[in-house]
């Protein structure tokens, strides 16, 4: 493959420079690095310029037209527009905790593109047995850079912004969690390379065996980026812009990078999960015939497809709902997605259970191996489809049942209908 | 455990970091700014989690307490007065009394960690002059590290450690993980009753009326709580 040749020559010259250990640990992770932060930048800046595209499309309006055909150096005007803009900081802000919470954002956004799979081999910057965890860990430090910049503006819609996006985040964080524990029971693993691998090996996507779980967590990852609907941190017509209220310039542009980072993040970590991440039918045939380069750039092509389109959905999202009311977040969150998470890991968990028991009985093959994930035969995989869909469904009629009239069966009806035998009623604190 | 090269070095610099940012923590003026320093603590104590091998709970630290634990903190000092000492009027090590008991626990703690140490050190010594020699270690060590599995870069392997915890946790160690949850539940509960007031209550109209009359006729003032019915 010529157009690919560079990546051998490449490391023949860095051989001949230094030595065999520095090369493979060091050079080239620091190429990847540098490779992905440009990438993810360059995805980043066209992710603004795709938003105003849709939505314009959505509005039946033609959006940036005038930089570049189709507008598409807008991104690049837009960033230089920024550079060149005053950099303010309010007289009464706490001047350091107002610098660093940009960067704090950015950090804990980008930091995650270390552990995701873009594609086999090369591709990959790091794997980790906690690759999920650390994913989970680090996007929940964003949130500290919204409660410090709403601090630390000493303005009173900031602060609102910053008190809201806590709430939220810490809320929907739960959910984000437990809505992942469903895919794991099947990779068997945290590694991200791992999970893609397991259901590389077993030829499926684990949308197929978790639909409930990829909804509750493409829902949790909106909220956790505070993407309009639920985008009630930054809520304009409330709060003028919440928590970056008083931010401008390059600091201003810092936030708004962190909030796309994160989205892409979130996407990527969706892919992964739930739509095989690099991994597609035949595919595999080019590594096969020798073309082992051009294999992995498929692959990460094929990955760069996947979220674009889970991204493309959060767009969507954005231009044709409403923003939520902040009861109904929490309500969402609270009444809807956790008990949903925890129905989902219990459901799934009787799945798995179901295929070990009917594994061999009457000669019925359910599963096939557990070194690589949990690998099933035709049948098992039958089975997981139908339990999947039947807990979409059961799912739903259990949380219609529990969250029937919830709001009406609140402390004041159970302190006034519930009567527990010889027990003297609870006063409430006097203060 | 024996740290050396880069290791050794960046056990230092986090050690260090832990040290002095919980030192400023304690001694910062403003409440948020202690939290950070808290924060800085907590995620350099991840760091030596990392070093001695405990990717799990290094994880779990940062998604616990800098994720979820230190935001609730924050949210709270936002929302209450800070007065004097943050601005900057008050001194903060004028308290005779404060300042004594923490120098004695400081004392207490450092004895403790130089009795510990000077107790396992022979010990320490006298395993690795019977067998255990640095080399033998190393070996050891290359040897557990071939029979785990290759990551995807095909340069590292993938840890075992998080399989580990969870099959102990719940093989082992499932009756006091569910105590411990329930107890964690039951005080969520009650934290939740505690801070509700009975002014709070009454001007929610959460307050059960037979309670109401009682407490009324001990403070007729609530009267003027009662939300009007429409």
């Amino acid at each position: 493959m010529l157009l690919l040749a560079p990546v051998d020559v490449l490391n023949d010259l860095l051989l001949r420079f230094f030595s065999d250990e520095t090369v493979k640990y060091f050079i080239w992770p620091l190429i990847q690095i540098g490779l992905v932060v440009t990438l993810v930048a360059l995805w980043v800046a066209y992710a603004t310029y795709l938003e105003r595209k849709i939505s314009a499309f959505i509005q039946a309006r033609l959006g940036p037209m005038r930089v570049g055909p189709w507008g598409l150096l807008q991104p690049i005007a837009d960033g230089l527009k920024l550079l060149t803009k005053e950099d303010f900081i309010p007289e009464k802000a706490d001047r350091w905790i107002f610098f660093f919470a940009p960067y704090i954002a950015v950090a804990s956004a980008f930091i995650v593109f270390s552990v995701i799979p873009f594609g086999p081999d090369w591709a990959v910057i790091a794997d980790v047995n906690i690759g999920l965890l650390l994913v989970l860990a680090v996007s929940s430090v964003g949130v500290l850079a919204l409660i410090l910049a709403g601090w630390s503006s000493n303005s009173k819609y900031a602060l609102l912004g910053g008190l809201r996006s806590s709430a939220q985040m810490v809320s929907y964080e739960v959910a984000m969690g437990l809505s992942l524990i469903g895919a794991l029971m099947f990779a068997r693993t945290l590694s991200l390379s791992g999970i893609v691998g397991a259901q590389g090996s077993d030829s499926i996507w684990y949308i197929l065996y978790q639909p409930a779980g990829f909804l509750m967590f493409l829902i949790s990852g909106i909220a956790e980026n505070n993407r309009a609907p639920f985008d009630l941190p930054e809520a304009e017509s409330e709060l003028v812009a919440g928590f970056h209220t008083e931010y401008s310039g390059m600091r201003w542009s810092l936030f708004f990078m962190a909030e796309y980072a994160a989205m892409v993040v979130v996407t990527a970590v969706a892919t992964t999960v739930y739509l095989g991440g690099w991994y597609f039918p035949f595919v595999y045939r080019l590594e096969e015939s020798g073309y082992h380069n051009l294999y992995v750039l498929v692959s990460v092509l094929v990955f760069l497809v996947k979220a674009s389109i889970i991204l493309y959905i959060y767009f969507w999202l954005r231009w044709t709902l409403p923003r939520f009311r902040y009861d109904q977040l929490m309500d969402i969150g609270w009444k809807w997605l956790i008990p949903s998470a925890l129905i989902n890991i219990v459901l799934s968990a009787f799945a798995v259970f179901v295929l070990q028991a009917l594994n061999g009985w009457r000669g019925i093959q359910t599963i096939e191996g557990l070194d690589r994930g949990m690998n099933l035969t035709a049948t098992g995989k039958g089975i997981m489809i139908a339990f999947g869909l039947a807990g979409l469904f059961i799912t739903g009629v259990l949380l219609a049942r529990i969250n029937w009239r919830s709001r009406d069966f609140n402390l004041k009806t159970q302190r006034r209908n519930i009567r527990l035998v010889n027990v003297p009623k609870g006063k409430p604190a006097r203060a | 455990m024996v740290l050396s090269g880069y290791e050794a070095l960046f056990f230092w610099i986090f050690a260090l970091a832990a040290i002095f940012a919980a030192l400023l923590t304690v001694m910062a003026r403003n409440a948020v700014h202690s939290a950070l320093f808290l924060i800085s603590s907590l995620v350099s104590v991840a760091a030596l989690f990392v070093l001695s091998g405990a990717e799990f709970i290094a994880g779990v630290q940062i998604l616990v307490y800098v994720g979820g634990v230190m935001v609730l903190f924050l949210f709270v000092i936002m929302l209450v007065n800070v007065g004097a000492e943050e601005m900057g009027r008050e001194e903060i090590f004028n308290k005779q009394k404060q300042v004594t008991a923490s120098l004695i626990f400081c004392l207490l703690l450092v004895g403790g960690v130089l009795y510990a140490v000077s107790q396992g050190y022979p010990a320490l010594q006298a395993a690795q002059t019977n067998k255990r020699t640095p080399e033998k270690m190393a070996a050891d060590q290359a040897e557990r590290d071939r029979s785990l599995a290759v990551g995807a870069t095909g340069t590292s392997r993938i840890t075992a450690d998080t399989e580990l915890v969870g099959g102990s946790l719940y093989r082992y160690a499932s009756l006091p993980f569910e105590i411990a949850s329930v107890l964690l539940l039951v005080a969520i509960i009650g934290s939740v009753m505690l801070a509700r007031t009975l002014k709070q209550e009454v001007s929610a109209d959460d307050v059960d009326p037979e309670t109401l009359q009682e407490e009324l006729a001990l403070d007729p003032e609530l009267a003027k709580l009662e939300p009007r019915v429409e």
